[in-house]
């Protein structure tokens, strides 16, 4: 293997790394489930992965990895036989074998090779079988010892005991099932054409190869032996050796529709068996050996001149037979005949490709390169700005255009179908993400003696894939955070009052046009003191602090090389993972909210904006200028009179809302602009709500509500108080859409220079 | 307006935009009654003035953001930056776009003129004043024939410590 590689087999090699990351990737979550209960599906899921990375690793002759997973494949059996009972050691010896498979996943990847994992491989494969020694040892015999042998000789299709096979197991096999065979059938038709090329072979082999393991795996036996009957047609073909016909295709096409009938047979709940299945492998058989040399012989010709026929092989076995007198052409006519209607009535066993269609529904995902999606999605905002000026034109104003108008209508339907056809193509849900955590929780809080329950929630939240990225180390940085400093020791925990095990909470939700990723623990919370004095000791702040409110000294923990740690543990403790939060939030324009009450817990909120949103806004003005409001924050809107409104002595407005007094902030004091007027009644309140926060924001009037394309404000800009990007108008102007969230702030900020108080 | 320059730059910017046929090429304007240049390597096209929407807390010399065909590009007032005093905009104003490391900012000059060659040779050195702001951002002194161009930085232009500080304090302003 390490020798010539070519193309191809780089490109099976980084199919099975794909493919088999996403399959560590998926399961990781479930071996660490194991330990909690052992669900005999989660058990099946798992050892089926290490099953799969055996056979392909196999196939493609990494011998290191084979071997591990060979005895993870052993160890996970014998478990799940009941032979040995499950002991935490199993759950770490399993992830242990995930990370070794990571790594030597990265070593194929860059040398195609798994050489270099010998060392690692022995040392992991020998700590696999001591477990299955030790635990046999210490399990009561459940049988006679050499049983257990049988079972850690014998690969998997052979023994299996009766599985209970439930529905989803059902449905999950016919949908990889249906894959499988249409990969098959995809590689049967390119090497039907190009029959010298390896690659469509050896990916045919390998989908063939893993079908026949999962309806063994399963128990379907004779969908198992047709495939197995393929395989072994499959096998010669791809040693070199000649089949008997010109073209195996078709009777190999044949037995991979039986296939499909017989998993789509599945799907609807039936056995799966196939009909007159002897005759189908009677029908492959017969590709096997040369074949005109056998019906030759039936036709009366000796045996042993038909074989030295064969071995001087080089024209077409009945014309050297001829030409040595062995046979007559007659004979070697009715033999060809023979040997084409046995093609034909192959062929008539290939369906019409239409009565494939009825296959079972699935999914299907195509790779794309990212940046094509990324045009497509530019182009697609670019469209919609498009169309809003069209429609929108100044041109049009006070025409009656009846049939432009349901035409544009029609249009606008269009495009927003296409935009949020376009928005979901790059979302991913954050499920995946969230699962590979709780690997990580497990891990810690083994290391930092701490008792964890890590709750999920809104694991099905879409967010933009590169988000997902760029979240995936502060998350990381964050749980270490809540699991070493957060959370107390159990003792500690119960002398509080509170239960033994802690709970951190993982949750994702759409908040404000915005995705919240939260992480929350009930743990002992910030010490105000304690950043304080730290702040303090780095001279980060001047005085003693006691002016500043909490938010301001919780945000200090993002301080690069601020930790309150007592001590520097191996997880967390250097100061650096807050700082990496900040960082990679600041990346895509996120903000981080903090919030904490000692001895209850604290709360991080990830506030992560949506790359390419389209958010329902609301347009006002302000004198000439325009801005948009997401409509999503608006409670209602109203025009105040006299008695509604109050001053405080320190300038501060307030309207009275039926029973709530709101703060008044005025957009023309943010934006820095001259309103129609500066009276309140000249102009229109709008109540905004911001999480808990209410106010009112004063317009001068409210021009109406519009799809928003959401641009960022250029990187050159920056992060602006008060402002969470533009949009581009009907007559391509740009108006801000304000962020509600810190319009507060920014007014703040402002308060101190603005004009003398002079209105009311 | 908008389209003549844009006619005109494709002009001057011939179509063969490799490094080689840039170099030593300047784009000049007129401000406040002198000739600047920038490297055309920067430039990417030419519009005219067109509607600007501000941005608050800004320094002065930020005018705001533009449209450019789908795009939100932020737009710096050159007289501003070099503090000349303002003297509105008119139909010979015009906003070179140019791009930096992939960040694109619009520039707002009185008057495009021409596209200059200054070889090497004819670019001295700029003066060791230090007296206007304007001054630490000349790239040189530009010589063809009599006339003189004031080469300028756009690097320093554009991400000047003092632009940097002052984003930066926006920046913390948001905390």
């Amino acid at each position: 293997m390490t020798m010539n590689i070519d193309d191809d087999q780089i490109e099976i090699i980084q199919e099975f790394v794909t493919e088999s990351r996403d399959m560590i990737e998926q399961l990781e979550p479930q071996i660490i489930e194991l330990g909690q209960d052992s669900d005999p599906e989660t058990m099946n899921a798992i050892f089926r992965l290490f099953h799969s990375m055996k056979g392909s690793a196999g196939f493609l002759e990494f011998d290191h990895m084979t071997r591990v997973a060979h005895a993870a494949e052993n160890l996970l059996d014998l478990i799940r036989n009941g032979e040995i009972t499950l002991v935490p050691d199993h759950v770490n010896l399993l992830c242990a074998a995930c990370d070794f498979a990571k790594e030597a996943l990265e070593m194929v990847e860059s040398n195609y090779a798994d050489d270099e994992m010998v060392g690692d491989a022995d040392v992991m494969a020998e700590q696999l079988h001591q477990a299955i020694e030790t635990a046999k040892g210490n399990t009561p015999p459940v049988e006679e010892t050499p049983e257990i042998d049988q079972t850690v000789e014998v690969g998997v299709t052979a023994e299996l005991p009766q599985l209970e096979i439930n529905d989803e197991m059902r449905q999950s096999f016919v949908t990889e099932g249906v894959e499988l065979l249409q990969n098959a059938e995809q590689g049967m038709l390119a090497w039907g054409e190009k029959s010298d090329d390896p690659e469509p072979m050896a990916d045919l082999f390998r989908n063939i190869h893993s079908f026949k393991g999962n309806c063994g795996f399963f128990g379907f036996a004779e969908m198992e032996k047709l495939a197995h009957q393929m395989e072994t047609v499959l096998d010669r073909a791809k040693s070199g050796s000649p089949l008997a016909v010109d073209n195996p295709a078709d009777s190999l096409l044949a037995a991979l529709d039986l296939l499909q009938n017989a998993v789509t047979d599945i799907s609807e709940g039936r056995d799966g068996n196939i009909p007159d299945l002897d005759e189908h492998l009677t029908e492959l058989q017969k590709l096997l050996p040369p074949m005109i040399g056998e019906i030759l012989v039936e036709e009366g010709v000796d045996a042993d001149h038909v074989s030295a026929a064969v071995e001087t092989q080089k024209k077409p076995v009945g014309e050297i037979l001829i030409d040595q007198g062995k046979a007559s052409p007659e004979q070697i006519n009715t033999a060809l005949k023979k040997q084409q209607s046995a093609k034909n009535s192959q062929k008539k066993l290939v369906k019409s490709p239409a009565s494939r269609a009825s296959t079972a529904a699935r999914k299907q995902d195509i790779r794309v390169d990212l940046g094509k999606l990324d045009n497509l999605i530019n182009l697609i905002g670019e469209m919609v700005i498009a169309e809003n000026m069209l429609i929108n034109n100044p041109d049009l104003k006070g025409l009656e255009l009846e049939n432009f108008t349901k035409a544009g209508q029609h249009m606008s339907k269009l495009v927003r179908e296409l935009q949020e056809m376009a928005m979901t193509i790059r979302m991913i849900p954050v499920a995946g993400l969230f699962r590979r955590m709780i690997r990580l929780v497990h891990d810690i809080s083994a290391k930092a003696g701490k008792k964890v329950d890590l709750v999920l929630s809104g694991e099905e939240t879409e967010i933009d894939k590169t988000v997902i990225e760029t979240i995936t180390d502060p998350l990381v940085h964050l749980l270490r955070n809540s699991l070493d400093h957060g959370l107390e020791p159990p003792d500690e925990r119960v002398a509080a009052g509170k239960g033994e095990k802690g709970t951190v909470t993982l949750s994702a939700r759409h908040e404000e046009g915005e995705v919240w990723v939260t992480v929350k623990d009930d743990g002992r919370g910030l010490n105000r003191e304690k950043i304080l004095e730290k702040a303090i000791s780095k001279g980060l702040i001047e005085g003693d602090g006691s002016d500043l409110s909490d938010k301001e000294i919780y945000n200090m923990i993002f301080m690069p090389g601020f930790s309150t740690a007592a001590q520097v543990t191996d997880i967390s403790g250097r100061g650096v993972g807050m700082d990496v939060v900040k960082k990679n939030l600041e990346k895509i324009k996120g903000k981080i909210n903090v919030s904490s009450t000692p001895g209850q817990g604290s709360r991080i909120d990830l506030r992560i904006p949506l790359t390419l949103a389209i958010i329902d806004g609301m347009m006002v003005r302000v004198g000439d200028t325009t801005a948009i409001l997401p409509t999503l924050s608006i409670l209602e809107a109203f025009r105040p009179n006299t008695d509604q409104i109050t001053q405080t002595p320190d300038g501060d407005e307030l309207a009275r809302v039926r029973e709530n007094f709101f703060q008044i902030i005025r957009l023309h004091k943010i934006l820095e602009k001259e309103p129609d007027s500066r009276e309140l009644v000249d102009g229109i309140l709008i109540v905004l709500e911001h999480q808990e926060d209410r106010f009112c924001l004063f317009v001068d009037e409210i021009v109406g509500q519009q799809q928003t394309v959401i641009k960022g404000l250029s990187e050159f800009i920056g992060n602006v108080a008060g402002v969470s990007g533009c949009t581009i108008l009907g007559d391509g102007g740009v108006s801000l859409i304000l962020d509600i969230g810190s319009l507060r702030e920014s007014i703040e900020g402002k308060i101190s220079e603005q004009e003398p108080a002079s209105e009311a | 307006m908008s389209e003549n320059s844009t006619a005109a730059v494709e002009t001057l910017l011939g179509t063969d935009e490799n490094e080689d046929t840039q170099k030593d090429k300047y784009l000049t304007f007129h401000l406040a009654g002198e000739d600047y240049g920038i490297e055309i390597r920067y430039v990417i096209e030419i519009i005219g003035i067109q509607k600007i929407t501000e941005v608050p807390d800004m320094p002065p010399f930020i005018r705001g953001v533009i449209n450019l065909r789908g795009k939100v590009i932020p737009v710096m007032d050159v007289r501003a930056r070099f503090s000349i005093e303002d003297r509105g905009y008119d139909d010979r104003t015009c906003i070179i776009v140019v791009n930096i490391e992939g960040t694109e900012v619009g520039l707002v000059v009185d008057e495009v003129s021409e596209v200059a060659d200054i070889p090497e040779k004819n670019v001295e050195p700029p003066p060791r004043t230090g007296r206007s702001t304007g001054s630490r951002y000349i790239q040189g002194m530009g010589k063809i024939g009599e006339e003189v161009k004031i080469l300028l930085d756009v690097q320093k232009l554009l991400f000047d410590e003092e632009m940097q500080q002052l984003l930066g304090t926006v920046d913390e302003a948001q905390e």
